[in-house]
């Protein structure tokens, strides 16, 4: 399984090779050594070094200049102690896909891996999309082909997924007045499962095959208001999962309030996952979270915003609420922000044995970057209303200094120093080799 | 039933190549990179992005359309893919990964990234109070981790 996955890495890559010298291309790669160690009292002492590589790719203008590949995937492999999981290496896939664009009505055909996001339809596919508008304010859009299958669940010889899918998405617009739009998909038959309690999921109707349909929309009733929005049907459970909506008003011009109104049945909405249906004991089925935010961007200088957000389960109540000021100073260079947030949760969202759930949230940062070097700190603290773990806080502070060697090329270290209720105080460095380039075709970079 | 009636109408409906819209596709890239920090199209843009029908200033990066991009990415990525390769958006957005992404991105501060500082003190909280933002990620894909201590299912 793995092997395969690295010679289809390492095939697809080559065949990038002789479309790179054509085609408008950027390459973006980023070479990651972690380095921490895990030295709890009573287990074995660890280090972690793992090494990950990012690479992405992309090959545009290809052919007639409508054609384009775009291709992106990483690598881990562990340099001491195994790291993540029994895998001393691991790597993934992301996508890659060849892609091709009409000069007219925003047309498009790919195929390949892909990750598809259409009204309420969010899936990651092995096959084919293709997308028009149409006359009349009409567009479609549809896929099909195979899921991207993830890593097994625990005594699982599957991820809770079927093996092939199909949807797509039907929109009509009004004028850049409103949108409408229709969305679902459809995914074979969710597999047997060994475990017994996950075959009581299955049995007790809480688990089941991926089967969506849905509906969304935009309006855009006048200059300063802005309304969009959700609601998804399970149509396994035949339920509605999710209403999400979300109202903006743009007084003036750098002004924005928004509203939203989200409301999910938890078994409608996690359905299809093994791991989240099988959380519902803890959290019972129905939550509803409403909330307000207000931002206004001042000279482009300073951004102020102030949020609020109130959650409802059947086993408790919360509120957050807060703000962030942000500052961005010498044409951008020098970025800088603090927020505070507080987060008042009921009894039952507290992390047993603690009595409370309550946390106040505070994080001020730092950051300078230049053609030749760039710097950053960054502080942020939980502070907790009862203990968790005999621990009053969990906060963490980094540090980052890197240099730019070319252009593209750039080298940063972080360091990352904090306490927490998970370990007696944890300390992290990592390594970071970045390489940002863009190639046109034609002769000459930009 | 409903789904497969629905597909049904797709099929020929994407088949009909004469029906296509007679408007310009919308650019493969925007002209040029807007580098880091917020992108505010109203900067440089007025009124309507044509053939989206929706105006500039409703893609402005303000900190509630970071917050509630989906809404925007599930109708018109074709917009977002003007200035993103999918490899931003899998920074956060992963059917496998190992690295939070306020780690891989460390150098950069002034990100609204996801899960800084002790997450995993923190996310049994926060998992209790909205899971379904949580399912989003973690639901269908990428929860290698969590069965560490989340074993049959998602009890522990
Ligand atoms: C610093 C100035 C600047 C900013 C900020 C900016 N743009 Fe642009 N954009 C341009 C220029 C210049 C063009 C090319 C001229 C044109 O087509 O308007 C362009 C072109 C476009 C086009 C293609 C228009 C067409 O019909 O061919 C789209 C779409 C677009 N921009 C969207 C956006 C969005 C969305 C944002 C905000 C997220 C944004 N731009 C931010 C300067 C900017
Ligand atoms: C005209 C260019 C442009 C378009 C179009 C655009 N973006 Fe962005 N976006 C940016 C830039 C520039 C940044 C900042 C990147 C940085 O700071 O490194 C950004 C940042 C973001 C971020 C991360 C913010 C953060 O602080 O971490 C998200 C999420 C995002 N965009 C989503 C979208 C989505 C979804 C769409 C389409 C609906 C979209 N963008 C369209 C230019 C654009
Ligand atoms: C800085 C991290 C970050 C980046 C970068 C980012 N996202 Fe997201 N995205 C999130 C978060 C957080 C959520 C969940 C928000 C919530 O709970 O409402 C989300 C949710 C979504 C969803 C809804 C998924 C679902 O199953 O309901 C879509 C679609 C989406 N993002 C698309 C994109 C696209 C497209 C891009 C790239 C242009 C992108 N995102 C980049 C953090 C990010
Ligand atoms: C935008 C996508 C996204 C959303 C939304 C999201 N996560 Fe994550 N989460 C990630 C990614 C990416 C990682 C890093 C991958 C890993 O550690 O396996 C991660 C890691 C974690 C970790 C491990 C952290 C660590 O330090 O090792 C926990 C715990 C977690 N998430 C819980 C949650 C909970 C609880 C929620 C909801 C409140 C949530 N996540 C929402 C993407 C997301
Ligand atoms: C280090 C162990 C650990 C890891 C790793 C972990 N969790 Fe948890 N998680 C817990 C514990 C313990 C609780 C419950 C705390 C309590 O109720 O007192 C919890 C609670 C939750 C909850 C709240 C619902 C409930 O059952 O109380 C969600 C949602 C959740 N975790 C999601 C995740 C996701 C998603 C990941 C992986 C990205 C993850 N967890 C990884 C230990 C972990």
């Amino acid at each position: 399984m793995k092997k395969n996955l690295y010679r289809l890495l390492s095939a697809v890559f080559l065949m990038a090779l002789p479309a790179a010298a054509l085609a408008d291309t950027s390459v973006d790669s980023a070479t990651i050594f972690r380095f921490s160690q895990d030295s709890r009292p009573g287990f074995q002492k660890k280090d972690f070094t793992p090494a990950t590589q990012f690479l992405g790719a992309d090959f545009e203008k290809l052919g007639d200049g409508n054609l384009s590949l775009h291709l992106y995937g990483w690598g881990r492999y562990d340099l001491a102690d195994k790291s993540y999981n029994n895998d001393r290496a691991d790597g993934a896939l992301t996508y890659a896909y060849a892609q091709y664009r009409t000069d007219q009505a925003n047309g498009l055909i790919r195929f390949g891996r892909f990750f598809i996001n259409e009204g309420i339809v969010n899936e990651h596919v092995d096959g084919l999309n293709v997308r028009s508008d149409l006359p009349l304010g009409f567009g479609i859009s549809a896929f099909g082909g195979a899921t991207v299958h993830t890593v097994h669940m625990p005594g699982e010889i599957t991820d809770g997924k079927g093996d092939g899918l199909v949807g797509g998405r039907l929109h009509y617009r009004y004028k850049g007045m409103l949108e409408l739009g229709v969305s679902g998909v459809y995914e074979s038959d969710a597999p047997a499962l060994n475990q017994a309690s996950n075959q009581q999921l299955a049995a007790s109707g809480r688990f089941g095959s991926h089967r969506l349909l849905g509906g969304d929309v935009w309006l855009n009733p006048h200059r300063m208001v802005e309304i969009m929005g959700h609601s998804s049907y399970n149509a396994e459970t035949e339920g509605v999962a999710e209403h999400s909506y979300l109202l903006n008003v743009k007084p003036l011009k750098d002004l924005v309030l928004t509203g939203e109104f989200n409301e999910y049945r938890d078994r409608d909405l996690f359905f299809s996952s093994i791991f989240f249906a099988g959380l519902l004991d803890n959290l019972n089925d129905r939550s509803r979270t409403m909330g307000g935010r207000a931002s206004y961007e001042l000279n482009r200088m300073v951004e102020i915003s102030g949020d609020f957000k109130h959650f409802t389960r059947e086993i408790g109540k919360a509120d957050r609420f807060g703000g962030d000021i942000r500052f961005a100073l010498l044409d951008k260079a020098l970025r800088t922000g603090v927020g505070y947030h507080y987060l008042r949760a009921s009894r039952n969202f507290a992390v047993a044995p603690s009595a409370s759930g309550s946390f106040h949230e505070a994080r001020a940062y730092a950051m300078h970057d230049t053609k030749s070097y760039f710097a950053a700190v960054d502080a942020i603290g939980y502070f907790f209303k009862e203990n968790i773990n005999n621990k009053s806080s969990a906060w963490e502070v980094t540090g980052s200094l890197g240099c730019r060697l070319t252009p593209a090329l750039a080298l940063s270290g972080d360091v990352s120093y904090g306490k927490n209720p998970q370990f007696v105080d944890d300390m992290k460095g990592l390594i970071r080799l970045t390489y940002n380039m863009n190639y046109t075709g034609k002769g000459g970079t930009k | 039933m409903v789904q497969i009636a629905l597909l049904a109408a797709m099929v020929p409906l994407a088949a009909c190549s004469w029906m296509f819209s007679p408007e310009t596709s919308l650019p493969g890239r925007h002209p040029f990179d807007l580098g880091e920090g917020r992108a505010l199209c109203g900067e440089c843009h007025e009124g309507r992005i044509k053939g989206v029908g929706k105006p500039f200033a409703s893609f402005s990066h303000s900190p509630e359309f970071v917050r509630n991009h989906r809404l925007r990415a599930a109708r018109d990525e074709q917009v977002c893919v003007l200035c993103h390769h999918g490899s931003f958006c899998n920074d956060c957005h992963a059917g496998k990964t190992e690295i939070k992404p306020s780690v891989k991105l460390g150098n950069r501060p002034d990100r609204e990234l996801i899960h800084r500082g002790d997450y995993v003190s923190l996310h049994m909280i926060d998992g209790k109070s909205d899971p379904t933002s949580c399912y989003r990620c973690h639901g269908r894909a990428n929860n290698e981790k969590c069965a560490a201590c989340h074993r049959g299912g998602g009890r522990r």
